[in-house]
């Protein structure tokens, strides 16, 4: 009886009994003190079991691992180093060790990525104003990734360029779910701020954006740490349908992007990939976009 | 290889490697598991149904490779063992607070295989009963059970160790 009991308290700290059940346990905690005292130890045991891995989700992925999920287990050697990207240019190791909002000057290329992107986005409107027959839909899903990409890309330099705390909309130097309210109420879905800091990103604030021609939250963090540097993360709408994270690369800047119910998601930054995918998985799995 | 399944494959591997580290108490054994589970995925991925839970997917793969091993590795013996330990006067070793969550993983790794498999994949990935179910491939009631006595039997070891506050 006493291990049925307690089996019935784990399934009710676990949210997996019925109402009906639910209720039967809520009136038996009401009235036993031994029981809601268990009920107590289990809930502490419970959270610190979650503490206790939390670390090992949030280190960076070695190589070797990220290498056999690519198929690459030639290259597979033991070690606790990311794989950094091996496309284009990386940042230099002189551009690393400077402060990330030093020695980056405002690029013409910024204002390609943006402007371009939005030029794209209204020429293939005009070529197709009655919508979108007529066209391969994955020759489409690759326009709209482009602009949306180039576009993600571009703030995330603009941001950059333009230095520490400029072009914030909504700063968190105060409460950072009043922030995002104010952000929410430009956008068709009420936009929530991921908890970054166990990889050492604080949350800067947050701005109105136009991605792929449509209004779209940029929420901002910067770190100390510079193997990960600035990050920003683009929430916007989209009506394509959900894909997986993907990585993508616009000048030297390295994205994650995926979609899902609706909603389209971008982290760019010019940290390595390893932690690119580890803080992107962390996203969605904080916001349930996964 | 499918690069969309890759992309899939390296996006959940924090998890997996949360997982795979509950499971063997080792991170030298967890990334071996890993690799391995990830060299099976690979070499199957025709068989994943798309619509479903890749995670769900991925962390049977994995449960069933470290099955594998310690059936391999007769861990039947360790854990008789290991339930011996339990059982003795040993005074069990009082860490300092910083070294609590050390004492939680060590609580974990006493488990017995199947209840600590139930509880890494419920109380720490957040699958529900049922996609636990599916995922070890038991009943619900059994995910349940193994569910309950796992969580007792760590709560029990943590508040005899010190781990947690005692109940007063």
């Amino acid at each position: 009886m006493q291990r049925r009991s307690d089996d019935h308290l784990v399934a009710y700290l676990d949210g997996e009994v019925k109402a009906e059940e639910q209720r039967e346990i809520e009136a038996w905690l009401a009235t036993d003190p031994a029981a809601r005292e268990r009920l107590a130890a289990l809930s502490e045991s419970a959270n610190l079991l979650r503490l206790a891995y939390d670390e090992v989700f949030h280190e960076p992925v070695p190589d070797r691992l990220i290498a056999a999920a690519r198929g690459e287990t030639a290259l597979a050697e033991p070690s606790a180093q990311v794989l950094p990207f091996k496309v284009g240019q990386v940042a230099s190791r002189e551009t690393a060790t400077r402060p990330w909002w030093m020695g980056m000057p405002v690029a013409a290329s910024v204002f390609g990525l943006l402007l371009g992107g939005i030029v794209a986005y209204f020429g293939v409107a005009k070529l197709e104003p009655g919508g979108t027959a007529g066209k391969q839909p994955g020759v489409e899903m690759a326009a709209a990734d482009d602009v949306w990409l180039e576009n993600a890309a571009g703030y995330f330099k603009l941001f950059v360029s333009a230095g520490d705390g400029a072009l914030i909309d909504a700063s968190a130097s105060g409460d950072p779910r009043e922030a995002l309210q104010k952000i929410s109420q430009s956008l068709p879905q009420e936009v929530r701020l991921p908890d970054l800091k166990p990889w050492g990103l604080n949350f800067r604030g947050a701005r109105l954006i136009v991605a792929d021609g449509r209004p779209a939250a940029q929420l901002v963090y910067t770190t100390d740490n510079k193997a990960i540097g600035p990050l920003t993360l683009i929430i916007g709408s989209s009506k394509e349908p959900d894909i997986s994270p993907t990585l993508a690369r616009r000048q030297d800047v390295n994205l994650l992007y995926w979609r899902h119910q609706g909603r389209a998601y971008a982290l760019a930054g010019q940290s390595d990939i390893g932690y690119l995918w580890g803080i992107a998985n962390d996203v969605a799995w904080q916001l349930d976009a996964i | 290889m499918n690069r969309r399944f890759g992309d899939q494959l390296i996006a959940v591997l924090p998890r997996l490697r949360r997982f795979a580290r509950g499971l063997t108490g080792s991170a030298v054994d967890a990334d071996d598991l890993i690799q391995a589970a990830c060299e099976r995925a690979l070499a199957r991925q025709h068989q994943f149904q798309e619509g479903t839970r890749f995670d769900s997917w991925m962390f049977r793969i994995v449960q069933t490779i470290w099955i594998d091993q310690i059936r391999a590795r007769d861990v039947r013996k360790e854990d008789g063992e290991i339930a011996e330990r339990l059982g003795s006067d040993e005074p069990v070793r009082r860490v300092e607070a910083r070294l609590a969550l050390d004492e939680v993983r060590r609580a974990v790794d006493r488990l017995p295989p199947d209840q600590r498999a139930a509880l890494l994949l419920v109380s720490i990935e957040g699958l529900s009963y049922k996609e636990a179910a599916e995922v070890i491939r038991v009943p619900v009631g059994t995910i349940m059970s193994r569910l309950a006595r796992g969580r007792i039997a760590l709560q029990q070891q943590l508040q005899a160790g010190g781990g947690m506050r005692r109940s007063t």
